[in-house]
């Protein structure tokens, strides 16, 4: 009889398991409307499939409020081809099931060209679908290799993983760094493939990976074992790819806390962790840590500062790479349309396939390649935090060197 | 020499964290022989309060952990609040086993409950700290203060605990409803006060693992009693579910074999490790490491 209810104890573990993950996925994407409101067959469509709930909010809300801005300043010139452009957006919470839920409404509703999504773990779960559907599916941020491939509707508006651990490589051979660690979640495609990216890249530039950590899941909370090895291993960096949910309340001031006082690099994901470090937490935590980026909000050149003053005088705050990178894939579609002289999507399609086209975005000039990622260098951008101005407004960033893509090859 | 202090410290402070949790899990269990599968969203209520009454404590010239006291209030009514709402009224209708789905609905109805209410919504939140940053160096690692306090409070608090359950009159009457309900009745306790009791003491210890837990992972979201309550009940069972020493023990134990094999195996695989040694324990010793294999009564 005890054995039975403990097997039954058994059984309703993984029953709660189950039941714990329904909850956490079995709401069904939010539709809001875009601003043109009245959805005539006149309009040009345009779909967004974005976290704009759950651990990855900060990045579809990003997106939604730079895509709407781009959307609202291209009706007001007269619309594309001399339509209004209305925007669909949907909510996937950064998950793989979502994302292909948010996709089918989105198709049910006649929507055949999409902006998303913003991680590569749920934009992964899109890209065989939308070449089914025959739908253009544009991905602001995600940035794992197998996205895009050649012949298929899917491209984006960064650059690739491999790109951005060689770029992190580079840096770090600049810095005169030899010795570094690294940590990833092996599970998911953005963290592992980032990972594996830079270490053949530090391989291949003679710079040593003495040590490798990893966590189960990108939504890991405790990574003071891992920083304590890195420690103990005495390396000077490490490359470490997680999203800005685990870095600003949980990484960096427990690596400061296990004896940890290197360089912490890691990449796009960590743009706006500074909004979710813990108040009261060390702050100075936060210097050495350094991330590549695709775009420098303080860059000086017109498309930049264009952008974000428009951007902060309508929301009031800096835009994340998220927002000018959503911008950037309007832009693209804009681009396309208006060569293709059609919102048709096989056409569009073609028309974004021309490798010899120029985009002029806020993330910088770029033309596609083969696959249809863009090639295009990054920032590398640091934490830095001011003890003159003190509390979590001490806390900002700074712009500490831009290599182009022509400093890998 | 250092990692495997550091090591240690950190299973300590998660297997205390643990502990307390299950504490909530092997008192309910051993007086009315439900699993309260709610207990672990009691964490996510104990979360969101100190994260709304922290300002109000700092507003007040109080440290911000003293928050801590509101939230043990808040939880331990809610905790009361499941019991006569959904518990009660079922379990004197139904069997165990629809008292135990009641259990999961109520879970699944505080989840949701949060992400309906528009202050929390369904976005995490990040909290304050609690306790000065900074701490011991001992043999080169760094003992910041919160792993002392943690493992400090939740120590004092078993040991508190243990006292009230042996000594106290309230304490003796939990031990004889969880022995034998009808003989209890007949002794002159009140079963339903003596319930609701272990109720508001278990959710009250939510609220305090939901400050540590906090304090040291400032991060509050609505489905953070999942996992965090999902190990804190394996750690029951593994220690023996219904003993009290028992669920500090399988706190502890958890902790520990998640915070090593996170350095010395695997990362990947801790969730793995901690259901294994639950498996491996249910094979050798079924009602697990302090339970006593009485027979069922009839």
């Amino acid at each position: 009889m005890k054995k039975k209810l403990l097997a039954l104890l058994l059984a309703l573990c993984m029953v709660f398991v189950l039941a714990a993950c329904g909850s956490e996925t079995d709401s069904d994407a939010e539709t809001s409307g875009g601003d043109s409101g009245e959805a005539s067959g006149d309009t040009i469509k345009i779909g967004m499939i974005g976290p704009q709930t759950g651990s990855n909010a900060a990045y579809g809300t990003s997106m939604l409020e730079g895509l709407q801005m781009t959307i609202d300043e291209i009706n007001e010139a007269g619309g594309i081809l001399g339509r209004q452009v209305e925007l669909i957006a949907t909510d996937d919470r950064g998950d793989a099931t979502e994302a292909q839920n948010a996709f089918n409404n989105l198709i049910s509703q006649g929507v055949t060209l999409i902006i998303g999504s913003a991680t590569s773990g749920a934009t992964s779960a899109l890209t065989n679908l939308a070449n089914e559907e025959g739908v253009v599916l544009i991905t602001p941020s995600a940035t794992a290799d197998d996205i895009t491939t050649e012949d298929d509707y899917v491209f984006r508006a960064c650059f690739k993983d491999t790109l951005q651990g060689s770029i992190a490589a580079a840096y770090v051979e600049q810095a005169g760094i030899t010795r570094v660690g690294t940590i990833a979640c092996s599970a998911d495609p953005y963290s592992s493939g980032l990972v594996n990216a830079f270490i053949s890249a530090c391989q291949e530039r003679g710079i040593e990976v003495v040590e490798q950590q990893s966590t189960a899941t990108m939504d890991a909370q405790d990574f003071t074992n891992q920083f304590t090895a890195m420690a103990s291993a005495d390396v000077d960096l490490v490359y470490a790819i997680y999203y800005y949910n685990a870095v600003g309340p949980f990484l960096v001031t427990q690596a400061r806390a296990a004896g940890y006082d290197g360089i912490i690099m890691g990449a796009d994901g960590y743009d706006g962790a500074l909004d979710y470090v813990s108040e009261g937490a060390d702050y100075s935590a936060f210097n050495d840590v350094i991330y590549t980026n695709h775009y420098d909000p303080s860059d000086t050149s017109a498309a930049v500062q264009d952008y974000v003053t428009a951007y902060s005088e309508l929301y009031g705050t800096t835009p994340l790479c998220f927002a000018a990178l959503a911008s950037d894939c309007m832009m693209m579609l804009q681009t396309a349309i208006e060569t293709a002289g059609t919102d048709e999507a096989s056409a569009v399609r073609d028309a974004l396939s021309d490798t010899s086209v120029t985009y002029e975005g806020v993330t910088g000039t770029f033309t596609l390649d083969e696959s249809g990622t863009p090639i295009k260098g990054a920032a590398v951008i640091s934490f830095a935090y001011d003890e003159s101005v003190g509390g979590l407004d001490g806390l900002g960033t700074e712009l500490v060197t831009t290599i182009s893509s022509d400093e890998i090859a | 020499m250092g990692e495997f202090l550091q090591t240690l410290f950190v299973g300590l402070r998660l297997g205390s964290v643990y502990a307390l949790i299950a504490l909530g899990y092997t008192m309910v269990y051993g007086i009315i022989r439900l699993i309260n599968f709610a207990h672990g969203d009691f964490i996510m209520v104990g979360g969101y309060t100190l994260i709304f009454t922290v300002p109000l404590m700092t507003a007040a010239g109080m440290p911000a952990w003293m928050a801590v006291i509101i939230a043990i209030l808040v939880c331990a009514l809610v905790g009361v609040g499941v019991e006569l709402i959904a518990y009660r009224p079922v379990r004197k209708k139904g069997t165990n086993m629809t008292a135990l789905i009641t259990a999961i609905a109520m879970s699944l109805f505080l989840e949701n409950l949060a992400q309906a209410i528009p202050a929390i919504g369904p976005n995490p939140m990040v909290a304050g700290t609690f306790f000065e940053s900074g701490g011991f160096r001992v043999a080169g690692v760094t003992l910041d203060y919160t792993t002392i306090y943690t493992i400090a409070v939740s120590a004092v608090v078993m040991l508190l605990l243990y006292v009230f359950t042996q000594k106290t009159k309230m304490g003796r009457a939990m031990r004889c409803v969880s022995e034998d309900k009808s003989a209890a009745i007949l002794m002159g306790i009140s079963v339903n006060k003596t319930v609701l009791t272990t109720f508001a003491i278990g959710s009250g210890l939510a609220a305090v693992a939901a400050l540590m837990y906090i304090a040291q992972y400032p991060s509050v979201y609505t489905t953070i009693g999942s996992l965090l309550g999902l190990k804190a009940f394996v750690a029951a069972v593994v220690g023996g579910i219904g003993i009290v020493p028992g669920a500090m023990l399988g706190g502890l134990v958890i902790g520990l074999v998640e915070s090593f094999s996170t350095a010395y195996i695997s990362s990947s695989l801790t969730d793995t490790f901690v259901f294994l040694i639950l498996i491996i324990v249910l094979l050798i010793k079924p009602a697990g490491i302090l339970g006593k294999n009485v027979g069922e009564k009839v």
